[in-house]
């Protein structure tokens, strides 16, 4: 007879069973609400006192569930605190009295874990699959270690890119797949100063070394090209200064980045010639036009051409508006809206803006630029502030280069010429572009929807997620979450994800900086991240591999000696 | 404590017996005390503890005890050589059959006029090295079972080294919140007296 049979018949050797690493085990639950787990009681003597299981548990950590053949990864979602007997409210123990307070903390008061399981592996399976059934009843739950979680994560290699790590496992790399990144629209978001600028920045440099997509940023606060400092005076580089070649600033203010120390590799102007009521459309929300006025807009580009931005602009020569206006196809109130509106593309007030057509066509520059595998950063300089200028201008180049692609998909379809490089459009103040009012009609919206046909996909980054068109929001393959305290921010990043109810408390309790949630298209589950830092590690982390490498590697080689 | 005689067996039943032996001595038998009978002719041991010491007159003790001037001599004398024995009553605990110790109840009782010893302090701390015991002392119909198992406990913890009593007083406490979970405040006066 085995000990633990003789235990049945309270027949016993000297025995004392050393405890496992496991910290609980399942009690109840279910696939699509989650499974209750019943966390072991303190022991003091392995150096477990009552009470630290539960203090040590976090929302959002990872725990292994299940024996040999078959383990579920799950994550926890809920933490509460239960005993075997209800009146325990009612008759707690003496505080002072710590023999019995112990002894209560280690038989009758125990905690509770709500996990929600994500994936199953079993022997034979050498890769994680999605779980379809849960563990059974009183199954042992363990923490993970570093190894489950390289198992789940995989290891870092040209395609999977390390983002940061997971909670209470600083050193373990959780790992991005670029590659089913890039595959669909992803989305980064979180409330202001949660860090959202520095981890697209990391994803972005992820994707430029690893070439999984060729990058169009629209830098709004001139996060991403060159040098940026952080509150504290910290500089960080930007993607310009890590990758010396195959990443190339255009900016629309040359003077401040000028200031700014930031080396530009062309100026982008939008000629008033150039700008076409779709262009234009997009800024109903933002300049307050009316459907009446959005109307109007491609009337008067009707009737007077080309240059309607400028002949309603112009203060001198009014014959072309007054026909107009006295014809009375547009209201006298429609027109003049539209002319005050309109005020703000006069080029003495944004300076990128010129009369008649620009010297260069920067809309084929960019794009036989990124069909090289070059990355554009768009520095919007001072623009930045003006939600207008950012709005008009992305608007204006993704119309123009998305019809590029469009038809580059469809020549390389018809056996002319060869497919265009996958490309990625980021554009922050996302729901300025994708609000459900005009994502239905708008180049953003189609982006969004269209998925990859044309091999354009979209990185928005917004701390508004709520005010973006849930359709879109359905699509987004990856989300990338810092913390969200608006309820209705924290449902929208959840739409259309199964079984995300459980994820809600994960992500309001996000600490304020560089945690993020990230889940969908590029992880194999759900996984809460200290993001990893962007400093010097990262930066070599990037020359690694870039062309100049080698050189770079040879160089250093040289100076330090051999190894 | 060593192992020692401490009198014979008067009646028994699988759930407990009782013994006899003449004047106390100031340390044995007393209340919570862990003894052990031979049972199936030496094959087995039952241990018990202790849970009643009844001391019954008899027709001189009740004469004596209307004499007036009754001498010191007498009253010795008739303590030493009693009529009646004292009569110990023992709770059935468990039993050893070869190396091991069962908390359950013995397959058979001992028998009468078998010498009942008191258990050593290393038979103590075997014995009590599981919990499950506590479970028949708190099912005993006669026995009063809160006392005696604050009276067993602490002789067991007497029973180990100092540096190990901490932790077995704890896991005692455990056991007992284990069983007496849904009676906390009995729960609650049971570990106050077993804290240290
Ligand atoms: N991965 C990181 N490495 C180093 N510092 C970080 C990291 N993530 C965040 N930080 C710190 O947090 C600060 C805020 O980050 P960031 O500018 O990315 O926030 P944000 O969400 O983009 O804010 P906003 O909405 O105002 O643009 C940074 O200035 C930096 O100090
Ligand atoms: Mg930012």
């Amino acid at each position: 007879m085995t000990d633990s049979e003789l235990d049945k018949f309270g027949i016993f050797k000297k025995s004392d069973a050393p405890r496992d690493n496991s910290i609980g085990i399942v009690i109840g639950g279910s696939l699509s609400k989650g499974l209750d787990v019943r966390l072991d009681f303190g022991d003091v003597e392995h150096g477990v006192p009552a009470g630290k299981i539960i203090e040590d548990m976090a929302v959002g950590k990872y725990v292994v569930i299940g024996g040999k053949s078959k383990k579920f990864f799950a994550i926890v979602t809920d933490i509460s605190l239960d005993s075997n007997n209800p009146d325990l409210p009612k008759a707690p123990p003496d505080p002072d009295d710590t023999f019995t307070a112990d002894v209560y903390g280690s038989s009758i008061a125990f905690g509770r874990l709500q996990v929600s399981p994500m994936l199953l592996m079993d022997e034979e399976s050498k890769e994680p699959r999605p779980v379809k059934t849960i563990p059974a009843h009183f199954s042992k739950v363990y923490e993970a270690t570093p190894q489950d979680v390289n198992l789940v994560f995989g290891q870092e290699d040209a395609s999977h890119w390390h983002i940061g790590s997971p909670l209470d496992m600083e050193g373990v790399k959780v790992n991005l797949d670029l590659k089913r990144f890039v595959e669909r629209s992803s989305g980064v978001f979180g409330k202001s100063g949660t860090g959202k600028s520095f981890i697209t920045r990391t994803i972005l440099a992820g994707i430029i070394k690893a070439q999984s997509a060729v990058n169009l940023i629209f830098d709004m606060h001139n996060d991403y090209g060159w040098a940026v400092r952080d509150e504290h005076g910290r500089e960080y580089k930007g993607l310009r200064q890590l990758f010396t070649s195959g990443v190339q600033v255009i900016t629309l203010d040359p003077e401040t980045s000028r200031h700014r120390g930031s080396k530009v590799d062309g100026t982008l102007q939008i000629g008033l010639d150039q700008i076409e009521p779709e262009d234009v459309e997009m800024l109903a929300g933002v300049f307050g036009l009316s459907d009446v006025q959005v109307g109007a807009l491609y009337y008067l580009r009707r009737k007077l051409g080309k240059q309607w931005i400028a002949q309603l602009l112009d203060e001198h020569d009014t014959a072309a508006v007054d026909e107009l206006e006295e014809a009375e196809k547009v209201q006298k109130g429609t027109l003049r809206a539209i002319q005050r509106k309109f005020e703000m593309f006069r080029p003495d007030r944004m300076g990128f803006i010129r009369n008649g057509m620009p010297p260069d066509d920067m809309v084929d520059y960019i794009f036989n630029a990124l069909n090289r595998g070059t990355n554009i950063v768009l520095e919007f300089g001072v623009y930045g502030n003006t939600l207008a200028a950012y709005v008009l201008v992305a608007n204006f180049l993704t119309r123009r280069i998305h019809a590029k692609y469009v038809d580059k998909k469809n020549k390389a379809a018809g056996q002319v010429g060869e497919e265009p490089k996958p490309l990625v459009i980021t554009i922050e103040e996302a729901h300025k572009f994708l609000d459900p009012d005009i994502a239905q009609h708008t180049i953003f919206g189609n982006i969004a929807r269209e998925l990859r046909k044309y091999n354009v996909t979209l990185l928005i980054v917004d701390q508004r997620p709520s005010g973006i068109d849930d359709e879109v929001m359905s699509q987004i393959g990856t989300r990338v979450t810092c913390l969200l305290d608006n309820e209705a921010d924290i449902k929208a990043v959840f739409s259309g994800v199964s079984g995300a109810g459980q994820l809600r408390e994960v992500l309001a309790r996000l600490d304020t900086q560089q945690q993020a949630l990230i889940l969908g298209h590029a992880v194999p589950m759900p996984v809460v991240v200290k993001t990893r830092d962007y400093d010097e590690k990262l930066y070599e982390a990037v020359v690694d591999s870039v062309g100049t490498s080698r050189k770079h590697a040879e160089r250093k080689k040289a100076i330090d000696g051999e190894e | 404590m060593n192992e020692m005689n401490i009198g014979r067996l008067l009646r028994s039943a699988t759930t407990g017996y009782v013994f006899g032996c003449s004047v106390p001595e100031p340390e044995v038998p007393h209340f919570g005390m862990f003894v052990k009978a031979p049972a199936q002719r030496g094959q087995s041991e039952v241990v018990g503890l202790i849970y009643n010491i009844a001391i019954e007159d008899d027709l001189f003790v009740r004469q004596m005890a209307a004499t007036p001037n009754l001498s010191e001599t007498y009253i010795q004398d008739q303590r030493a050589n009693r009529q009646v024995p004292i009569e110990v009553s023992v709770l059935c605990v468990g039993y050893r059959n070869g190396g091991q110790y069962a908390h359950a109840l013995p397959p058979q009782p001992p028998i009468t006029l078998d010498w009942i010893n008191t258990c050593a302090d290393a038979e103590v701390r075997d014995f009590t090295q599981r919990h499950d015991y506590l479970q028949l002392i708190l099912d005993a119909p006669d026995a009063p079972a809160d006392e005696l198992i604050v009276a067993a406990l602490q002789r067991a913890v007497e029973s180990r080294p100092p540096e190990d009593r901490e932790r077995y007083r704890r896991e005692a406490g455990r056991e007992l919140a284990k069983l007496l979970s849904r009676d906390l405040p009995r729960l609650q006066r049971l570990l106050k007296r077993l804290a240290p």
